[in-house]
């Protein structure tokens, strides 16, 4: 009982979704509009699991002192503050539950952490792959063999096509790069992509029809 | 920890308390909550550096950065998520009081009820909290899970399979006007017959050889283990077009990162 | 005598030639050869219920103007007419109203604007009198089609009833917007929604083909039939990659990705998990599983729950071995960094949906020393996994592991099917070639989706 009735729900709403896609009846584009809309609003309860599972942790960390403890702190802090900061803010002359408002973020410390504190951080951890894309080309460009030596040319004469400095070369270069990346690429990536979708597609209807159930844990 | 690494820390934040007042200055004449905006702007180069440097290696002011980054990130996207779904999507269609609460226009239709489903099977997750319950977190899950797959099965099987099949019905001759114009037009162009030829083959052998790679099933011997070699060429070709392909777009995020430290933090830069 | 009769006779011939060069230069009367004259219409105009969709769309269709883009009657574009009841213009009103209203205000006003949707039909059947014609869009010369799509939501302006009567015209204008010519009144056509995509069969059939060749390949394999699969070198890696955690006394790291429960790929890595936590209790090694979504970790505690008590150990597993970090995906790159920096894991293991971290994950578990096996669908990120990692599952090998590492019977059978559908497209492939090179066009289009 406890796994067939999921395995059913799995059957009836995957079924419905092949169906509703043959089906553009305003009647069948309805259904399938709100069964998404169901996916986000089920996804914000599972969010607060998720920082349930975060506040456990750190909590642990925090009254066991262990080595460290310092830093789930200042994670608890944080947490504490953009949710404070995001979910009162002042309107109508006066600080309260609010938030969106016609013209938008009502708590102006709210606005501030994610420019001053998040875009900052997630620009400099974007930034960090300039360092680690050559870092990666130092240790992977040493041709150990066939494989390895024809993604190192390739690499090479791509990365090299707009390069000013090489003369009558360069040309040649920009060309060869031009059609490594309109015909091989093209040509590889189609069967990449072709095997990923019958690999999903079967995946797809082998959850549909309850052979595959690792997503739903054992017991 | 170590007096050494306390003494660091103390230099660090010191040094960045003087680039708080010296930046704050620069803004005296130009905004009115100087100290404020010196503040926002310092803090910010601190986190930047903080994260650069995990590149040398891990250390307190990285390990700072990254607990405060997920302890705000994570409040902010249950900020929005509750904001934007719960009370910009569901809420109008399930109460008007909590509407008028919120202030969010109220959405009535004949079908609004069925909006309490996701409600309830969102309380039947949180079921997962509860020793007994908590094999009531399936029914969501089984009702994400199928729709997803059933979204998935159709949509890519159409463009990851039909149309990618389909896009390889290519011509062997392009254009074909006989051997006689062959040669006359003969040329390496990229817009030239002779290229557009060669291109369609090297597509059509690409495609089969790669695919031949990804046989499970059946040994790759012989001919067909020619072909799978053929293959994995093509795809380590592939695979390096790509990378090289990525190296300046990734360069020029860092660039975007150098020029906020010199420009609006130390005023190095115009 | 003779010189009067002659001035009279010069005055009377310069009179009249003064009076023919006026006549010449006098300002353009209508019939003048300068103004255009009215162009042809255009003919066969036919309207009907737009092909393979909701409803609320006609599809107009005419024979070019005979004086389309040339000649002294250059037809230039053509406006589409559409005939409106002046009832439409009051529920309008109500809905402009009903914009700005707040309150019961509002709930009367939405009451009133419904009862007025459904009159809409009521009012296009009082055609010709109580309406007009307006004009609804343009179609450029050379396009002989034109669709009327308006909208299913009752609220907005551009609604456009089902089960109502339209009536349309054409006109071919000219370069002058007042010369123009009027086509014959087409209608009453109604637009209703179909409920079967003639444009997807192709679609329908292949979900068929791959229903039936599934379930056959399925029930063959419950037979029990022995199946050669070629080795994987990444799955090969698992194992010994868990035991040189083992050996080594370090924890292994295994990241799902940043996808969401219902991605194919997560799915695909929740049963890899399952294998690796069995054995990884069966060898008491630690391991450490970082979430970026709530119920991929939902998912995966369990998994990983039952895994430890399929080897016997359940007491070994505690709930901190799966864990949330946060929503962010540069927010959860930079803890996971640090968790690779400071536990020191001997294996890294990325299986799942990956985007622009996936370079930093692999480069630090590299500087970090651990060896690293990576499988992912997402086409974009293999080079870099291919690059960093010692081990590469590549798209559709990641969703063969959870077969390679099971060998059930069931899965290693669905294996073959992909198989036999690799082999079907290389055939097609083969057939689309001579197709396209002889012209049969009838084989191109059977895989030819339209809508």
């Amino acid at each position: 009982m406890r796994r067939q009735i999921p395995l059913a729900l799995v059957f009836i709403f995957g079924v419905f979704m092949i169906f509703q896609y043959f089906v553009p009846h305003e009647s069948s584009e309805w259904i399938y509009e709100f069964l998404l809309d169901w996916i986000y609003i089920i996804g914000i309860f599972a969010l607060a699991l998720g920082i349930w599972s975060l506040i456990r942790v750190s909590v642990a960390k925090i009254k066991t002192r262990k080595s460290g403890w310092g830093y789930p702190v200042i994670t608890m802090a944080g947490l504490f503050l953009m949710i404070l900061f995001g979910f009162t803010g002042y309107r109508d002359g006066s600080w309260g539950f609010h938030f969106m408002t016609a013209e938008g973020l009502s708590n102006p410390m709210f606005r501030n952490f994610f420019d001053y504190i998040m875009i900052p951080i997630q620009s400099t951890m974007f930034a960090l792959l300039a360092f680690f894309i050559a870092s990666a080309a130092y240790r992977a460009f040493r041709a150990r063999n066939v494989l390895a030596s024809l993604l190192l040319v390739a690499a090479l004469v791509v990365m090299l096509r707009f390069n000013p400095y090489l003369g009558p070369f360069g040309t040649i270069i920009a060309d060869t790069a031009s059609w490594l990346l309109n015909v091989p690429n093209l040509a590889a990536k189609r069967a990449i992509i072709i095997g990923i979708g019958l690999g999903m597609v079967g995946t797809a209807l082998k959850i549909i029809l309850g052979i595959e159930r690792g997503y739903m844990g054992k017991g | 920890m170590r007096r050494t690494t306390i003494i660091a820390m103390a230099v660090v934040l010191g040094l960045f308390i003087l680039s708080w007042i010296l930046r704050s200055a620069s803004y005296v004449t130009v905004q009115e909550h100087y100290l404020i905006g010196g503040l926002k702007v310092t803090f910010s180069a601190f986190l930047t550096l903080a994260i650069l440097s995990f590149l040398y290696k891990d250390n307190p002011f990285y390990k700072f950065a990254e607990h405060l980054f997920v302890g705000v990130s994570a409040a902010f996207w249950m900020s929005m998520g509750f904001w934007t779904t719960i009370v910009g999507n569901l809420v109008p269609r399930i109460s008007q009081s909590l509407s008028e609460f919120f202030q969010v226009p109220y959405q009535p239709g004949s079908y609004n009820f069925v909006y309490f489903i996701p409600v309830i099977l969102g309380i039947m997750l949180l079921m997962r909290l509860s020793r007994n319950r908590g094999w009531l977190a399936r029914w969501p899950l089984a009702f994400i899970v199928g729709t997803t797959a059933g979204l998935n099965f159709v949509r890519y099987l159409r463009s990851d399979f039909m149309e990618q099949v389909s896009a390889t019905f290519v011509p062997l001759f392009v254009d074909w006007k006989g051997v006689g114009y062959f040669i006359s037009h003969f040329s390496l162009s990229a817009s030239g017959q002779f290229v557009a030829i060669v291109a369609n083959w090297v597509i059509f052998l690409g495609v089969i050889c790669g695919i031949i790679y990804f046989f499970f099933s059946k040994e790759h011997k012989g001919v067909f283990g020619a072909a799978s070699r053929v293959g994995i060429w093509v795809l380590m070709i592939t695979f390096g077009a790509s990378f090289g392909y990525t190296v300046m777009g990734r360069i020029s995020l860092l660039v975007g990162r150098i020029t906020f430290l010199f420009r609006d933090w130390l005023g190095w830069i115009s | 005598m003779k010189c009067k009769s002659l001035v009279i006779l010069l005055f009377v011939c310069g009179f009249f030639a003064l009076a023919a060069a006026e006549e010449g230069s006098g300002p353009p009367d209508s019939t003048h050869v300068d103004s255009i004259p009215p162009p042809t219409p255009v003919s066969m105009l036919t309207a009907r219920d737009s092909e393979n969709d909701h409803g609320h769309s006609v599809t107009l269709m005419w024979e070019l103007s005979t004086d389309d883009g040339a000649g002294q009657n250059s037809v230039l574009s053509y406006e589409i007419f559409r005939w409106v009841p002046f009832f439409m213009d009051t529920l309008q009103s109500i809905r402009d109203s009903l914009a700005g209203a707040e309150g019961t205000i509002a709930e009367q006003l939405r009451k009133r604007r419904d009862q007025a949707i459904a009159m809409i039909p009521g009012a296009h059947k009082s055609y010709p009198e109580q309406g007009g014609w307006r004009k609804i869009g343009t179609a450029l010369s050379g396009q002989s089609s034109y669709e009327d799509v308006g909208v299913k939501d009752r609220g907005s302006p551009d609604y456009m009833a089902d089960h109502t009567d339209y009536y349309y015209l054409v006109d071919a204008v000219t370069a002058d917007p007042a010369i123009r010519a009027p086509s014959e009144i087409v209608g009453p056509v109604q637009s209703f929604g179909q409920f079967f995509n003639t444009g997807r069969i192709p679609v329908f059939v292949a979900v068929l083909v791959f229903g039936l060749l599934t379930i056959l390949f399925v029930t063959r394999a419950r037979r029990g039939a022995e199946l050669y699969v070629r080795p994987l070198a990444g799955i090969e890696a698992v194992d010994d990659a868990i035991g040189r955690a083992t050996e080594m006394g370090k924890p292994i790291l295994y990241v799902l990705g940043l996808g969401s429960a219902a991605d194919i790929g997560t799915i695909a890595s929740f049963t890899i998990l399952g294998r690796v936590a069995k054995r990884v209790a069966e060898y008491q090694t630690k391991l450490i599983v970082p979430c970026y979504d709530p119920i991929v970790m939902t998912v995966a505690q369990e998994t990983v729950k039952a895994a430890f008590l399929d080897a016997g150990r359940p007491d070994d597993y505690y709930e901190d071995i799966v864990y949330f970090v946060t929503q962010s995906q540069f927010a959860y790159v930079a803890a996971v960094n640090g968790t690779m920096l400071r536990e020191l894991p001997a294996t890294n293991m990325y299986m799942g949906v990956f985007f622009a971290e996936s370079l930093i994950l692999a480069e630090t578990g590299a500087l970090a020393g651990s060896i690293q096996i990576a499988g992912t669908d997402q086409v974009a990120q293999l080079p870099f996994f291919i690059v960093a990692c010692d081990y590469t599952l590549i798209g559709e090998e990641l969703y063969a592991a959870s077969a390679y590492l099971g060998r059930e019977p069931i899965l290693l059978g669905s294996l073959k099917a992909q198989d036999y559908a690799k082999a079907a497209v290389i055939i097609l492939a083969a057939l689309g070639l001579l197709a396209a090179s002889l012209n049969w066009t009838a084989f191109i289009n059977l895989f030819s989706v339209t809508s």
